[in-house]
């Protein structure tokens, strides 16, 4: 028995709607990919990462006429639909006649509004929702996030969405339709962006300009590059790291033990940003990530080691938990949350059927 | 609406900050009964945080703090406190789930395991989400949203440059990944329980989680054994695809030409035949090669142009194009966001009239109405009388005993 078993889900999605239903997969729904002769858009456009990790535990059929799909529509209990794919036109004629079905549309804008019908990507969702707007330097372009962000954002509020209203058709006997909008899901991710402008007539600017402590940035060191933060909100962040300076007898303790070091606003410009990176650059530029993150732990400091993909099975912390597992022989990423009874499984995306 | 889809569910909320109240908020806003447990002398460090109504602090002008906590009731309790532990029991015993984000041992501290909780509800669904899981050698890390991205890869691939590392401009797994797979998973627990008549723990490593919102990084690089390319705003596979300046101060367009029909478009926009008509050109390989000449043509194109009208221009054509849009420019600007009822204004106390982003959908064509947070303590004593069906002498002796605070 896992969560989801005795679900049905038909999957005509391609993108934006993809991970709902992976997540609903490996709780033991039956995710059916719908998909007309050559395959939904997906088996040509998605990078083969994206593919193997958004359609993992997915099962896939070919319905190629409007009847097929009524058929297969007839057995199931949620149908994901996608813009630009199949059957889109279809969700109020099969709320209509499946009362107690869930359907949840996906799209780069919603299916109302003026730009209901426009073009969009990866990058213009994350651009129109406002989060690359947030990220990048100052003085260079805003910047987007990397690995699809708007499918994954897109994507697990649709999944949350139909599950609250897939419980409401269960208990109740009440179908919906779920309009959800890429948009509006990064729109709904910009940390606190909506009330520092509502509030305070602030725009949040790329970087934390002008809001960023200067001890808050990322520093190379020996073998890579840290994530550091001690700011004055975190008063014994920042005397655990001059202590630690002194301890080692590096001129850096002193010179952050400086007066000015006490302003929290000086902290914030230019010239205590390039003040900072010196100073601490110069005690930890010769330390490994390792090193750093140990003295880290032991002195209550905010640190992180910046890590690319092939660090990550060496993280002592995922071995401990043995994180990853395997699918078709290949490493992939174990569960987002771990159940005290083993209901999570994952196997392999599916093969377009001939 | 105002849905009732939830109104069975009971949550004994002890999360706070960040990642944690922005998962349990989904459940308040369709309506289940969110008791979140706080304490005004150890403050949930986002009611302390700004922006503030009028820049004035205050536990209850966060901006922050509403915009994670819609609907909830605010509990003031001491746990530590044998009579504040009692009364949190009590709580658990009439609710479906307890929630926390506290650091590894927090809970065990307080004498809140699963166990223990299993004790008085036997069927309770049990989240906890620490940084880096509940034991194990880096258990004690002191996780934010930022050393999340920085162990999980994120941040390494968030950069203009590969090697030149920058991350998100917020602790970006907080506001989606973390708190919305935290939901998803309480949200089948709850359908497990109501078929098994079993509660779960739920153990929601954050970096855990965060991996997997970078899983189409992790799985091009498990198949090939090639990490993908740190590429910024452009796309390995497309030309030109990127963000260029617009005519005015830090504006900005994106723009994506995702296949060669919509080359074809962007040169009729642009009035360059020749380009259209240049067979080097006519794929994306093509493109790729003179991508650097191509974004040139392009910048050039933009700069003379307002950011809004360009995209305009182009999304008419059928190319993928968005002005790089602000917060401002969201809540002022945005057509489509206005066309949609995305941006919604609740009534309170202190924090007046101020406004909320939506749930980001609608169900059924409405959207769902957020309902005002809680002043801090607002519903200590509501919950005690008629939840707990505690007599008045009684809470009056506990609020004299400090344990209310």
């Amino acid at each position: 028995m896992q969560p989801y078993s005795g679900i049905r889900i038909l999957d005509l999605c391609h993108w934006l709607g993809s991970y709902a239903g992976r997540l609903f997969a490996d709780l033991g729904a039956e995710v059916i990919r719908v998909e007309p002769p050559g395959g939904l858009p997906d088996r040509t456009r998605a990078t083969p990462g994206a593919f193997a990790f958004l359609n993992a535990s997915k099962a896939s059929v070919i319905a190629e006429t409007l009847a097929e799909f009524q058929a297969l529509a007839a057995t199931a209990d949620v149908i994901l639909l996608e813009r630009d794919a199949p059957f889109w036109d279809q969700a109020e004629a099969l709320r209509d006649r499946f009362p107690k079905l869930v359907v949840t549309c996906c799209s780069p804008y919603g299916r109302t509004g003026p730009l209901a019908d426009a073009p969009a990507s990866d990058l213009t969702v994350q651009a129109a929702g406002g989060i690359a707007w947030m990220s990048g330097h100052v003085g260079e372009p805003p910047l987007r996030l990397p690995y699809g962000q708007a499918a994954m954002v897109c994507g697990i509020y649709a999944a949350v969405a139909t599950a609250i209203c897939l419980r409401d058709a269960e208990k109740r006997g009440r179908g919906h339709l779920i309009d959800v909008s890429g948009q509006e899901a990064i729109a709904h991710s910009l940390q606190n962006a909506i009330q520092v402008w509502d509030l305070e007539s602030r725009v949040s600017v790329r970087g934390g300009e002008g809001t960023r402590d200067a001890s808050e940035d990322v520093f190379p060191c020996a073998d890579g590059h840290v994530f550091f933060a001690s700011p004055p909100s975190i008063p014994a962040a920042w005397r655990a790291l001059i202590a630690w300076m002194d301890e080692t007898g590096h001129p850096s303790g002193k010179a952050l033990s400086a007066p000015e070091w006490s302003d929290q606003e000086w902290r914030k410009t230019e010239a205590a940003k390039s003040a900072f990176r010196d100073h601490f650059t110069a005690f930890v530029g010769s330390m490994t990530k390792a090193e750093i993150r140990e003295q880290a732990m032991r002195r209550k400091m905010i640190t992180a080691p910046v890590a690319r993909f092939p660090d990550l099975p060496d993280d002592p912390q995922l071995q401990y938990r043995d994180f990853f597992t395997r699918v078709n022989g290949h490493r992939f990423p174990g569960a987002p949350y771990r159940f005290s009874e083993p209901v999570w499984s994952v196997s392999q995306a599916p093969e377009l059927s001939r | 609406m105002t849905p009732d889809f939830l109104a069975d569910i009971r949550f004994t909320d002890l999360t706070w900050a960040g990642a944690g109240p922005f998962g349990t908020k989904v459940f308040s806003d369709f309506g289940a009964d969110i008791i979140k447990v706080e304490s005004s002398v150890r403050i949930d460090p986002v009611r302390a945080g700004g922006p503030f109504r009028d820049r004035q602090p205050g536990p209850n002008r966060s901006g922050y703090f509403a915009s994670r906590n819609t609907g909830k009731k605010s509990f003031t309790v001491d746990p530590k406190t044998p009579e504040g532990r009692a009364i949190v029991l009590d709580l658990v015993r009439r609710s479906d789930v307890v929630t926390n984000n506290f650091g590894a041992g927090a809970m065990e501290r307080m004498g809140l395991t699963y166990d223990a909780l299993r004790a008085v509800k036997d069927d309770i669904i049990y989240l906890s989400m620490p940084m880096y899981g509940e034991s194990g050698p880096l258990a004690q890390m002191l996780g934010l949203g930022m050393t999340i991205s920085g162990v999980a890869g994120l941040l390494w691939g968030t950069a203009y440059r590969e090697g030149d590392p920058i991350g998100p401009g917020t602790h970006y797994p907080d506001h989606a990944a973390n708190p919305y797979h935290a939901a998803f998973a309480v949200l089948a627990a709850l359908r497990y329980r109501d078929r098994t008549g079993k509660g779960a723990k739920i153990d929601l490593s954050q970096v855990e989680s965060t991996i997997n919102f970078v899983g189409q990084g992790v799985m091009d690089w498990s198949l090939s054994g090639q990490e993908p390319p740190v590429t910024g705003n452009a796309d390995a596979r497309h030309a030109p695809h990127d963000i260029y300046r617009s005519k005015g101060a830090d504006e900005w367009i994106a723009i994506a030409v995702t296949s060669d029909t919509k080359w074809q478009a962007l040169c009729g926009v642009l009035a360059r035949d020749d380009l259209a008509a240049d067979e080097t050109l006519a794929t994306a390989a093509g493109r790729i090669q003179q991508r650097a000449r191509l974004d040139a043509i392009l910048a050039d194109w933009t700069r003379a142009r307002p950011a809004e009208q360009a995209a305009e221009q182009l999304r008419d054509a059928g190319v993928p194009a968005a002005r790089v849009a602000s917060s401002r420019q969201l809540i002022e600007e945005d057509p489509q966001l206005a066309a949609r009822g995305y941006w919604q204004r609740v009534e309170h106390p202190e924090l007046g009239n101020s406004l909320y982003a939506a749930l980001p959908f609608t169900v059924d064509g409405e959207r769902i109405d957020l309902k005002r947070p809680p002043l801090l303590g607002e519903h200590t004593t509501e919950v005690l009388r008629d939840l707990l069906a505690m007599p008045e002498d009684a809470i009056a002796d506990l609020e004299d005993k400090g344990i209310l605070k």
